[in-house]
């Protein structure tokens, strides 16, 4: 492959300045990438001779620094068919190394905070903080995750939803929470938290009339969903249903129908992560982190 | 924003729709055809060879605001796969036009120095921005001013970058310009002088000792 893009690359033409070789006062000077003077039987040929040959072929080089011998180096770039997926794929592949980091520095945190609190009240602490064997480390299993949520938050609902109930008004279930990627959960389960939170996120939608040629808003369903969640049988179901009955009144102020209501439900996943906030821990990726200069 | 009179001053080579098109891409992108204006960027750069020298400019203005505004990268793609596309022709275009080669060589240059994944260099453009360099360094080339200028420019711009992704092809290119600076007869003095200040350049650690800017550049500055 990396022979057909060479030729290609060279392929110009008859030039003959590219079979010069070198001139004569020149010869015998040259020195090889390591440093030593070149054999006196390598005169003749030049650089440009390597690269002409594709050096495979050519035995007597085989003595040279692979440097010399090696002009195309893949390394860890390898030519990719489609730029544009190749730097999506980058770019979800180092958002979610950096997130995971950021992830295990905070457990770390957490747990010398447990562990000091733990010393000083004597008491035995039965909260739910993650242990790093349940983190979920496939990397495609993450970036597929990733993916999934930034279809959530690249939504009018979502900008509405961040700017309209601050971080610390949120309260589990009553607010949408994104789901954490790093826990191990089965691609059923995974599936439906995504499931329910985006259903969640569009009571943020605008009014329809000025956000309709904005965007197109996925219609929602609300008795399409309650049945699907319902048949699926998890308790994840109670927990959207509640969102419908919470939120479903004036989608327009959200705020307003939402924050008010008791809170009782959504003990699922959520509560168990109330010791470590995933949300806060990822805080500043919400925005503009993805092109942060 | 200082940023804004730049940009207005750099688009001021389109036509009065088109500058009303990429005024709008840069503040509301969403609202706007982004295939559309990638390629009317890219055909500028190709033709206008101080365009291209800062496109990266607004196209990154552009993806940050597109970014921002809507968490997507239509832009980013259009524009990518575009720069492919002329990639897979080069050899044609430069034999059709070398000021076109040479702009498409600045550009994809300068979008690799801008556009940033991360705050890493995109790694998918590092093989094809070498390759361009590396045309650029065969002999024949060499033999055009055009484009040496626009080689030793780009290693002055990306150089240092380029060597951190990939060290052991900056070398290779570096072996081949030494050969060019002294093996080849019939260069210009230009073009020796220019590849005797790239080849500094590098060795002092992408960039000029005192002396050697007190060397290069003293007449033009005086």
């Amino acid at each position: 492959m990396s022979f057909k893009h060479r030729s290609s690359r060279y392929d110009d033409g008859d030039d003959d300045y590219r079979r010069r070789p070198p001139a004569r006062w020149s010869q015998g000077r040259k020195r090889g990438a390591d440093g030593k003077l070149r054999q006196q039987d390598d005169a003749d040929s030049t650089l440009f001779d390597d690269q002409e040959k594709g050096s495979y072929d050519n035995p007597h080089l085989d003595q040279r620094p692979p440097s010399f011998t090696t002009p195309e180096a893949e390394g860890p770039f390898p030519r990719c068919s489609d730029w544009a997926k190749c730097v999506e794929e980058e770019e979800l592949r180092t958002d979610v190394r950096k997130d995971m980091q950021r992830y295990r520095r905070r457990i770390l945190v957490n747990e010398m905070y447990d562990r000091e609190r733990k010393a000083s009240s004597g008491s035995s602490d039965s909260r739910d903080s993650p242990v790093p064997a349940e983190l979920e480390t496939d990397e495609r299993v993450l970036m597929r995750r990733q993916k999934q949520i930034n279809y959530g938050k690249n939504t009018i609902a979502y900008n509405r939803y961040i700017n309209e109930v601050p971080r610390h008004f949120r309260q589990p279930g009553i607010h949408p929470r994104t789901p954490n990627k790093f826990k191990k959960y089965s691609r059923r389960s995974w599936d439906q938290q995504i499931r329910i939170w985006r259903v969640a996120l569009h009571a943020w939608d605008p009014p329809e009339e000025e956000g309709s040629d904005l965007q197109a808003i996925e219609p929602i369903d609300l008795d399409d969903m309650e049945v699907e969640s319902g048949a699926s049988g998890s308790t994840e179901s109670e927990t959207s249903s509640h969102y419908m009955k919470a939120c479903k009144a004036p989608a327009s102020t959200p705020e307003n129908s939402c924050s008010g209501t008791p809170n009782k439900m959504r003990r699922t996943e959520n509560e168990m992560e109330a010791a470590f906030d995933l949300g806060a821990c990822l805080a500043d990726t919400e925005d503009g982190s993805l092109w942060s200069s | 924003m200082d940023n804004t009179t730049k940009e207005e001053y750099k688009i001021q080579s389109f036509d009065a729709k088109t500058q009303q098109l990429l005024k709008t891409a840069l503040k509301d992108p969403s609202s706007v055809d982004l295939e559309k204006v990638a390629n009317l960027i890219v055909d500028q750069s190709l033709k206008d060879q101080v365009f291209s020298k800062e496109a990266g400019r607004i196209c990154y203005t552009i993806v940050q605001a597109e970014g921002r505004q809507a968490g997507s990268n239509v832009f980013r793609r259009n524009l990518l796969n575009r720069l492919q596309q002329e990639y897979k022709t080069r050899e044609e275009t430069r034999s059709r036009s070398v000021q076109e080669w040479v702009c498409y060589v600045t550009f994809i240059c300068n979008i690799f120095d801008y556009l940033k994944v991360n705050n890493m260099p995109m790694m998918a453009l590092v093989s094809p921005v070498y390759d361009c360099l590396f045309r650029l360094s065969q002999p024949d080339s060499l033999h055009n001013e055009e484009e040496v200028d626009c080689l030793v420019m780009q290693l002055h711009r990306i150089g240092d970058q380029l060597e951190k992704m990939n060290v052991q092809r900056m070398d290779e290119l570096f072996f081949l310009l030494r050969d060019g600076f002294f093996l080849h007869n019939e260069l210009s003095s230009l073009a020796r002088l220019l590849l005797l200040e790239i080849l500094e350049f590098r060795a002092s650690g992408w960039r000029l000792s005192d002396s050697a800017q007190k060397y290069y550049y003293s007449e033009v500055t005086d």
